[in-house]
């Protein structure tokens, strides 16, 4: 190494050293832009337009986000199981991503207040004689590997004892599979399956009932000790809500009355 | 930027449901390359036929399972015939799409073994009045696979890597889809990960290393 090339190697050095110790919104702000983990094959959430534009409640919740902080809004697309490598390798820095905040998660990644609430329904393809969530039994069932719906309806084929569930890589491959047969019936978020039936990209999926699950409380997520970041993501829901922003974006991608995300009769 | 800690003991935990899965693995994988043999016998047969039709299927075959990606090949055993109306469980498309593979790589390995073997000892053959099956059967066969023998472990180990592929199609009984599966519940990709790459490794040496001792006992001139 040439003498003189040391004096500005040591200040890139420190350049590259200080802003490390700030914390992730000082990193974001410095940066300039908030990278978000999006879904882009899970109507009406996220998706893509004929332009290959990413657009859906989550991707217009990240513009939001990106807003508050004073940012541009990056979405970088993950499918469901590419999220949290995402964000542990820093590709992303929090993930606006349907994400069901399950206890099992909590130990890895930090959870926000819940930003959207899913109810679950019975989609099947009118070729199984699938009437109800009861008459799933003994049939062959699909999901999105590793979402909220997959990890019950697994349980609930194990409990039964007979029948057979497939998980997919994507929510495009569960429809595709319905459409085609392979599948019998899947169980996805009521608005997942009405905007699949609006698009009509997947002939011959209908809706058949509802899901006797739980209802599917999704959060934002961040590295669990960005403790600012994360007071900051509850802070903006509880805007978003108050504002009536969340209701507006309920309107505008789904229709109808926004969920609401208050769990009565407990703090949060 | 790496931004994690591993913790290991929750990821060991479910060691054994992992180790189901490679037992998974490997059965597919032996499956995968008892077929994937036969047809490369056939493949190989036919494109030695002197019957066009016969020769352009094979052809054809090789052509495309060696050209095209596994991934390519799998999934277009469940989702692409399943545009058909034929449904093939997540586990015969995961079988089948490597079968073919296989298949076609193997008779490509066999053409090559072939070519290794003079062809007068086939004419030999056939002045000892052996006739043109015989000399294939007892004379070509033998000494081809054996040739053939350590590419075909090499085929071997492609197919145990292959399986993985098999997540795609909603395979989630091998080492690949249990892993996934693991992932996606607990959020420990790193630990999972890790442990899957140290388990398909091992199982790949050592079907590396069985072949060797298989063949140094077994070809000794």
């Amino acid at each position: 190494m040439r003498s003189g090339s040391l004096i500005p190697t040591l200040l890139a050095t420190a350049l590259l050293v200080i802003p490390a110790q700030a914390d992730k919104i000082d990193d974001i702000i410095a940066s300039g832009k908030l990278r978000c983990a999006v879904v882009l094959d899970f109507k009406p959430m996220g998706s893509r337009d004929a332009q290959n534009k990413p657009f859906g409640f989550d991707v217009d919740y990240c513009n939001d986000l990106a807003k508050a902080l004073g940012v541009k809004a990056e979405i970088v697309e993950t499918p469901f199981p590419e999220r949290i490598p995402a964000l542990m390798s820093g590709r992303v820095d929090l993930g606006v991503a349907s994400t069901s905040d399950t206890l099992e998660r909590a130990r890895t990644v930090g959870m926000s207040i819940p930003y959207f609430a899913f109810e679950m329904v019975v989609a099947t393809n009118g070729k199984a004689g699938i009437s109800s969530f009861e008459t799933l039994k003994g049939k062959t069932v699909g999901a999105p590997a590793g979402t909220y719906e997959a990890i019950a309806l697994e349980k609930q084929v194990k409990a039964w004892g007979v029948g057979e569930f497939r998980p997919y890589q994507t929510q495009a491959d569960v429809y595709l599979a319905l459409s085609q047969g392979q599948i019998d019936a899947t169980v996805s978020p009521a608005t997942s399956v009405q905007a699949t039936i609006q698009s009509g990209k997947f002939p011959g999926i209908t809706l058949a009932g509802k899901a006797p699950f739980d209802i599917d409380y999704v959060s934002l997520f961040a590295s669990r000790e960005e403790y600012g970041l994360i007071n900051f993501l509850n802070l903006f829901i509880n805007q978003q809500v108050r504002t009536g922003r969340y209701a507006e974006l309920y309107k505008k991608w789904v229709g109808g009355e926004a969920p609401n995300l208050l769990v009565p009769g407990v703090y949060r | 930027m790496f931004n994690y800690s591993f913790r290991w003991n929750q990821a060991l935990a479910a060691l054994p449901q992992m180790l189901d899965g490679a037992r998974v693995t490997l059965g597919i994988a032996l499956q995968s390359m008892a077929i994937g043999l036969v047809l490369a016998v056939v493949l190989t047969l036919c494109r030695r036929s002197g019957n066009w039709f016969a020769a352009a299927i094979a052809t054809g075959w090789v052509e495309i399972a060696r050209n095209t990606p596994g991934l390519f090949q799998i999934y277009m055993a469940h989702f692409g015939l399943g545009a058909f109306g034929i449904h093939l469980s997540p586990f015969t498309a995961l079988l089948s799409g490597i079968a073919f593979n296989n298949a076609g790589y193997l008779a490509e390995n066999f053409r090559g073994a072939l070519t290794a073997i003079p062809e007068t000892q086939t004419r030999a053959a056939r002045s000892l009045g052996l006739s043109g099956g015989q000399t294939f059967q007892l004379i070509v066969l033998p000494q081809m696979l054996r040739i053939a023998f350590l590419p075909t472990t090499n085929q071997m180990v492609w197919a145990i890597l292959m399986t993985s592929l098999g997540v795609t199609v909603g395979m989630n009984a091998d080492l690949a889809g249990v892993t996934q599966e693991l992932n996606a519940r607990s959020f420990r990709t790193f630990e999972f990960f890790a442990i899957a790459a140290v388990i398909y490794y091992l199982i790949t040496k050592a079907v590396t290393l069985a072949a060797r001792l298989v063949a140094w006992r077994l070809f000794i001139y």
